[in-house]
């Protein structure tokens, strides 16, 4: 049936391209399958580490983190997913800047990495978290500083530009804690603090 | 590069146009960017090269009129022209004379307003509409009257009798929410009208708001399949207007991963087109070799789709340390996965049958048109970027510019099998001497771009895939415009699909490759 | 080998003790009818699910493993669901013929299914022109994808519709062709008669060897054509029309359409069984007496059923390998190699069997 062979040609090249295609598909039912059964390997599913999951704010075991709530992630994000609410305190004289919340809402991120390229104190980054599911819009918005958490007195070094091993274990503690705590807010009233502190900006 | 360009004035420059043409031999219409320059006015770049020189010229046109902008069509001239115009119409309103469709093109045709104007204001006088979408069957071309005033005249799209059957926007062959009205007799295809804008974000309106680095992060949406080479025709425009020289380790990288998009592109080009020829089990293994290509990038740019990977003066991040190995894994891996699609597809009977003869371009066709890439390498034209103008690292491997001479769907489909074997030549050449050097050039926090205008280009997956840009040296671009690879494949469906079959056409849409977010940016 | 008339006889004799003859034929109708839906119900449930697996196998994944032990529940949930969903009603389709479709097509495959030798003795529909009627009911069903094309009154089903029409009319010639084929073998055209002479002399596609072989290899090809599967399945290209013909079906009138599908296939391995394998007939080899007694051992319903599937399975092989043809495609095969070649084919059997050169 190729157009440029003569028919009786054509008709045994046809049958001979269909024998092998069929040779070809019975040699892959014999061999090993490629699914992969997601739940049940959620132990060994192990996302790479540069996997952009959703943000997180790692904490020390002092319950520290490293954002002196600058803002300049705010300004970077091209979708208004972050909103840093801070205050003016006092200490020793001097008025200083104080991170109260660090809202971000994972419904509008788009993962580009200009709030953690772009943050000073690498107070900020992508964890592997995938299951990022929830049945109500309002549940994506998180706060990403846990409560009582106050700046580290002493900003770390800076990590190197990589990869960071060791924020990985505050990372992964915090991949766990964010979900809960966004459960437990009140969505509500995040909500309308959020619009609140965009009317102020 | 920065972008050299004549004003022609409006009454000049059909008669400019067709001299160049018949001259010069400009017969490639590479660009057409509507601009709103302020006070200026409204005016349009056109960005010619001949096919046969490789030399470029460009030219400005400047309407200073901004009540009723008008410009001559030159859609006569370069077919391409035809989609291009109606593009600047729907955004800036430049009414092309003579041009035979002026319709909207991804706007709701009853849509108020010109949202590229920079005083436009389209929330305001588009609220949200919820009725359905008007899509009429006639269209209209406006003539310069002898009084300088316009004529509008009414042109037929379908007749009332026509047997109009729509494809899509939900459908399975479109790839994507794309639209084709298709005109049929029996089964055989009078006329296509392609729909377009289902999808259209606005990323150029968009962009026009944002700083650069927050422009990068959109064009990975627009051609998802080429991800990595949208980016880098980005990063290299405005690297290229800063006069930033990147590190040759940042080169090579980037010519390895483009090329590995292109892989990945190439796959997924073939399985879909397995998928719309009805054979699923092809489409499978495609997807089964293509997943290991989305998992080298996810371990080193951290994104299987939206990698986010090339920054302005480098990367986002060193070279993940599995990165070579995996990469020579992949390599066998896809060679024997080539030679299992050649086994159950290529050579079978019947999609050789289904794809030799059907839909056919002349090379004058694909020219004409703008089709670059795999489909304008199909019909014999040497459109390759990376051979005609090699950047990064392309100069230092060894490679073959596929191309075919028949231009009908099996010379698409072989251009592009052939391609991932060079590319595969292009990473074995490159992945063993990556040289050592920054893989980020230190940048000004606020980056700005000096006031020009600017032009860069890469191959991309399915094309040339380029970037205008024009900036008055603030942190947000002027005007960025993208020449997107799918626009004019989606054109030529019109051409392509008359006379052949309904089946046809998903096997001509198949072969040629589009993107519908590409076409829809 | 197990006869099963003996139990029809013993049934009919008990109806017969208790009441009238016309009371016993009527009951007995009704059994069979509910044997013949019941059994039609669970070969689909079957081959659905045996199709997804294999499906699956062929294309390096696993198929459906969440419902179920190996997701064999899985078919069930979806026949539940099916059967939950809205028939949804249309303005401006032709209501009459838009719901009358599906039942051609269910009734056309009910009909052939009752002609297939499920054992010695055990058939349901059984008479001297039983291949002629299979051919003429399961001809009824494309009348029921016209219709459905029609009164669906929109495009897609029109056009996969009418290329049903013109496929399902020019493979029918082949079916019709190869099964001549094997009738000018067998000389008969009663089922029963054809699966028996091959349990005593030998399964038709030896002793018919070449022309056999030819026949077979045709009638897998027109088979697959005959179900609407694919690479024939254009009339409800997935790609180009959506779902063809049943587009605007939902709810259990889609799921008819499905069920047929599926038992057409089924039917059509059926009758390749029947008269190229030997239906419940034992294979059986001349000389190797203890192996004949081993084979004999085992029911007639597991032979039949065993070659059946084998059918299927090669059907579906075929299916998940080869890409779709075109209508034209579709109809120069027919008419420029597979009609022609079967029916030299038939002159070629009508010399083996004048010059006895039969096995």
């Amino acid at each position: 049936m190729y157009q440029d062979k003569s028919y009786f040609s054509g008709l045994f090249c046809g049958i001979k391209s269909i024998c092998i295609g069929l040779k070809t598909t019975m040699r892959e039912f014999f061999t090993p399958k490629i699914t992969e059964q997601y739940p049940e390997n959620r132990k060994e599913l192990k996302m790479f580490d540069r996997f952009r999951g959703s943000l997180t704010m790692p904490h020390n075991e002092k319950n520290e983190h490293k954002c002196v709530a600058c803002g300049i992630c705010q300004m970077q994000c091209p979708n208004d997913s972050i909103n840093v609410v801070s205050e003016m305190v006092e200490v020793d004289g001097k008025k200083k800047k104080q991170l109260v919340r660090y809202e971000y809402n994972l419904g509008s991120c788009m993962f580009c990495m200009l709030c953690v390229n772009a943050c000073p104190h690498d107070a900020i980054t992508f964890d592997q978290s995938f299951e990022n599911a929830v049945f109500d819009r309002s549940k994506l918005i998180k706060q990403l500083n846990k409560p009582g958490s106050k700046v580290a007195e002493k900003p770390m070094p800076a990590r190197p530009a990589v990869a960071k091993p060791a924020a990985k274990d505050a990372e992964a503690s915090v991949a766990q804690a964010a979900p809960d705590q966004a459960k437990a807010e009140k969505p509500q009233p995040a909500t309308d603090e959020a619009t609140e502190a965009k009317a102020e900006n | 590069m920065v972008l050299d360009y004549q004003i022609i004035a409006p009454a000049d420059l059909h008669q400019e146009m067709l001299r160049l043409r018949a001259e010069k031999g400009m017969d490639f219409l590479v660009n057409l960017t509507g601009m709103d320059w302020g006070e200026e006015g409204f005016g349009v770049v056109y960005q010619l090269e001949s096919t046969q020189t490789g030399e470029q010229i460009n030219i400005k046109a400047i309407c200073a009129d901004r009540e009723n902008p008008t410009l001559p069509t030159v859609s006569d001239i370069w077919d391409i022209a035809n989609i291009y115009e109606r593009e600047v119409y729907d955004f800036l309103g430049i009414i092309f004379t003579g041009h035979p469709d002026m319709r909207r093109i991804y706007l709701r045709e009853d849509w108020v307003g010109y949202p590229l104007r920079k005083d436009d204001k389209p929330e305001e006088q588009n609220p949200l509409r919820m009725d359905a979408v008007p899509l009429s069957d006639e269209t209209v071309c406006y003539e310069m009257g002898e009084d300088g005033k316009l004529v509008k005249r009414k042109n037929v799209i379908f007749e009332q009798d026509d047997y109009v059957v729509n494809m899509g926007p939900q459908h399975p062959s479109t790839h994507g929410v794309l639209h084709f009205r298709v005109a049929l007799e029996g089964e055989r295809i009078k006329k296509v009208d392609p729909v377009l804008g289902y999808i259209h974000r606005g990323i150029e309106k968009m962009n026009e708001s944002m700083t650069y680095p927050q422009t990068l992060a959109l064009t990975d949406r627009m051609d998802y399949l080429g991800a990595m080479q949208n980016r880098h025709a980005l990063c290299k425009v405005i690297e290229e207007a800063m006069g930033v020289e990147v590190s040759d380790r940042v080169k090579v990288i980037r010519t390895i991963m483009d090329e590995l998009q292109r892989i990945d592109s190439h796959i997924l080009f073939f399985s879909c087109l397995c998928q719309d020829l009805g054979a699923t089990t092809a489409f499978l293994y495609g997807f089964r070799d293509r997943e290991k290509v989305l998992d080298i990038f996810e371990e080193t740019c951290g994104g299987r789709l939206i990698l986010n990977y090339n920054t302005i003066g480098g990367v986002q991040a060193d070279l993940h340390p599995n990165f070579v190995r995996r990469v020579k894994e992949f390599i066998p891996v896809m060679r024997k996965g080539l030679k299992e699609y050649n086994d159950i597809f290529t050579g079978n009977v019947i999609a050789r049958n289904r794809m030799e003869g059907v839909g056919i371009l002349t090379k004058d066709q694909v020219i004409a048109m703008g089709c670059t890439g795999g489909t304008g390498r199909a019909s014999g034209w040497h459109n390759d970027l990376r051979k005609l103008r090699p950047y990064d690292a392309y100069d230092r491997v060894d490679f073959k510019e596929i191309t075919f001479e028949k231009g009908d769907s099996f010379a698409r489909y072989m251009v592009r099998l052939l391609e991932i074997e060079e590319s595969l030549k292009i990473i074995e050449q490159l992945i063993d001497n990556i040289p050592e050097g920054s893989y980020q050039e230190k940048m000004k926090p606020i980056i700005k771009v000096p006031e020009g205008t600017y032009y860069s280009a890469v191959e991309g997956s399915r094309g040339q895939f380029g970037v205008f840009l024009e900036s008055r040296g603030d942190k947000f671009p002027y005007r960025i415009h993208y020449r997107s690879t799918g626009l004019p494949l989606v054109y030529a469906m019109d051409t392509v699909c008359r006379g052949n079959l309904i089946a046809d056409l998903v096997t001509i849409g198949g072969t040629l490759d589009y993107v519908v977010p590409d076409i829809d940016r | 080998m197990f006869d099963f008339s003996v139990i029809s006889q013993w049934l009919h004799n008990l109806l017969l003790s208790i009441v009238p003859e016309w009371a016993a034929i009527l009951i007995e109708s009704v059994l069979v009818a509910l044997v013949i839906i019941t059994l039609y119900a669970v070969f689909a449930i079957v081959l659905i699910y045996m199709e997804r697996k294999i499906c699956g196998f062929f294309q390096c994944r696993l198929g459906p493993n969440r419902v179920g032990k190996w997701g064999l529940l899985q078919v069930f949930a979806d026949v539940f669901k099916m059967l939950q969903k809205e028939i949804i009603k249309m303005r401006q389709t032709d209501r009459f013929l838009h719901d009358l479709a599906p039942f051609f097509v269910v009734t056309a495959s009910m009909l052939t299914f009752a002609c297939l030798p499920w054992n010695k003795g055990a058939h349901m529909i059984d008479f001297n022109i039983g291949i002629f009627f299979i051919l003429a009911v399961s001809s009824v069903g494309v009348v029921g994808i016209l219709l459905a094309g029609w009164g669906s009154n929109s495009k897609y089903p029109l056009i996969g519709a009418m290329r049903s029409g013109a496929q399902i009319i020019s493979y029918e010639l082949s079916i019709g062709l190869t099964m001549l084929t094997m009738i000018c073998l067998t000389g008969t055209m009663q089922i029963s008669e054809i699966v028996e002479q091959q349990a005593a002399e030998g399964w038709n596609i030896f002793r018919g060897h070449v022309p056999a072989l030819i026949a077979f290899v045709i009638y897998l090809i027109a088979g697959n054509a005959e179900c609407n599967r694919g690479p024939f399945d254009l009339p409800e290209a997935e790609s180009e029309l959506t779902a063809g013909y049943h587009t605007e079906y939902s709810g259990m009138h889609f799921g008819y359409f499905y069920l047929a599908e599926y038992l057409n296939l089924f039917i059509a391995a059926g009758i390749a069984s029947t008269i190229f394998l030997g239906g419940w007939a034992p294979l059986h080899i001349a000389g190797l007496d203890g192996f004949n007694g081993v084979m004999d051992a085992i029911p007639g319903i597991v032979w039949f059923l065993g070659k059946t599937f084998f059918v299927v399975f090669l059907f579906m092989w075929e299916r998940w390998t080869l890409p779709r043809l075109r209508i034209d495609n579709i109809l120069s095969l027919e008419w420029k190699y597979l009609m022609p070649i079967s029916m030299a084919n038939l002159v070629l059997m009508a010399l083996v069997v004048a010059f006895k050169l039969y096995l």
